[in-house]
């Protein structure tokens, strides 16, 4: 499977979602149901790696469909696509959610096994999905160990970049400039426009 | 800090679209971007743009299937929402203004139900603008008190006045509401003292070619034309 296959796909992915978008304005509720179809699996994987808590990734998925049903009308296909709008709220959401269990001092028992790989049988079970999980992976092994282990710290445990530069005592511009090669590195491996 | 040429700010977009900042700090990029240079936020926005984008296809990497539960508790959430459809433009605070214009229309749609002892044969034609997919609001102070706000739909070709504590006319008068296209003013209706306060709703059946609501103090029960300046106007384009 290359990355073109990838690629090629996307726009596709995107013009569909899209027009599901604009029925979901219009209160569609079977247009919703599809594209909650379409999504369920990125959406609940991403808050699931980041809360690492079952219930509080239901609640959390669940928080994040109810935004999309009610401000469908506000995604502006000009600033980016479906996906991204869709996986930057849930993100958004996922984090403020573990920030706050973490202010209230919950984190330590609930999180204490971090980087805890999930069970494959619960890994999603669209052939799409496998094909891009695997590019995925290949792209993040292409990555150095310290920009991979700065992705992780951000994105997955929620972390600012100021704490992770404290986690690894590393200054400000190192940590800043690590996690844009990252995404630079991972942008040129998965041809991300 | 807000430098003409912000250096730092560029550096801060990869942080900032991952969600690796605080709410503070949050805040603070998002001031200065917008006091930035425009090729300095587009720069800014490019880099967000792509960050997001590409952890829109890794999220393939980690995708698990959500329990089937989920799909369920979810649909009957939405299809019970009472949550009007709004366009992009509507802003949070209009979207109350909406909502109880709907529940006031609703409610007086109601009465008239009640009074009639028998369902409506047709949706009214409040009910159809609130439906319709191009459903808009503007909304506007009245320079003498109180706020009037109009949810129209050009589909409907009709639209929905709501006032809030307006101050009503001084005696002998009456406020007139009037459409202006092209051709110039026609009446919309008149709203006596008793109308006014402390809401009131009225329909404008025919929006035609019209761009503006604008409203006039007119004497006795109204005008055929504006005999005053115009002292407020919505735009309905």
């Amino acid at each position: 499977m290359t990355i073109l296959t990838l690629v090629a796909r996307l726009p596709l992915v995107t013009t569909e979602l899209d027009a599901l978008l604009r029925q979901v304005a219009r209160r569609d509720v079977d247009a919703f149901a599809t594209f909650y179809d379409r999504t369920r699996a990125r959406v609940f994987g991403m808050v699931t790696r980041v809360l690492r808590d079952p219930g509080y990734s239901e609640e959390t998925t669940q928080e994040v469909y109810l935004q999309v049903w009610r401000t469908a009308a506000s995604y502006d296909p000009s600033a980016g696509s479906p996906l991204a709008w869709l996986l930057t709220l849930a993100h958004r959401r996922a984090v403020d959610r573990v920030r706050s269990e973490q202010a209230a001092g919950q984190r330590e028992s609930r999180y204490g096994a971090a980087n805890v790989d999930l069970p494959s049988d619960q890994v999603a079970d669209s052939v799409i999905l496998r094909d891009e999980r695997r590019q995925v992976a290949d792209c993040l092994d292409s990555l150095t160990d310290a920009q991979r282990e700065c992705i992780q710290l951000a994105y997955y445990d929620g972390l600012t970049y100021v704490q992770v530069s404290e986690r690894l005592s590393a200054n400000l511009a190192t940590i800043k400039s690590r996690m844009r090669d990252a995404i630079r590195g991972l942008r040129r491996c998965l041809g991300v426009a | 800090m807000t430098e003409p040429n912000d250096p730092d700010l560029t550096a801060l977009a990869t942080p900032y679209a991952l969600n690796a900042v605080t709410e503070a700090e949050r805040a603070d990029i998002e001031r200065r971007v917008a006091a930035a240079p425009s090729e300095v936020a587009q720069a800014f926005a490019d880099e967000v743009r792509a960050v997001r984008e590409t952890m829109a296809v890794v999220s393939a990497a980690t995708a698990v299937e959500p329990p089937d539960q989920l799909r369920d508790r979810l649909l009957t959430e939405v299809n019970n929402d009472p949550v009007r459809v709004l366009r992009p433009r509507i802003k949070r605070w209009q979207t109350a203004v909406l909502a109880a214009a709907a529940a006031l229309v609703i409610g007086l749609g109601a009465l008239g139900v009640g009074l009639a002892l028998r369902p409506a044969p047709t949706p009214s034609t409040a009910e159809q603008v609130f439906a319709a997919p191009d459903v808009r609001t503007v909304s506007g102070e009245i320079p003498t008190g109180g706020t009037a706000t109009v949810v129209f739909s050009r589909d409907e070709n009709a639209g929905v006045l709501v006032m809030n504590n307006v101050a009503p006319p001084q005696p002998g008068t009456v406020y007139q509401m009037w459409l202006v296209d092209d051709e110039g003013p026609r009446s919309a209706g008149t709203m006596d003292a008793k109308a006014v306060a402390p809401s009131t709703t009225a329909v404008l059946p025919d929006l035609g070619d019209s761009q503006t609501l604008a409203f006039t103090v007119e004497p006795g029960a109204g005008s055929a034309e504006p005999t005053t300046p115009i002292f407020a106007k919505l735009s309905l384009v």
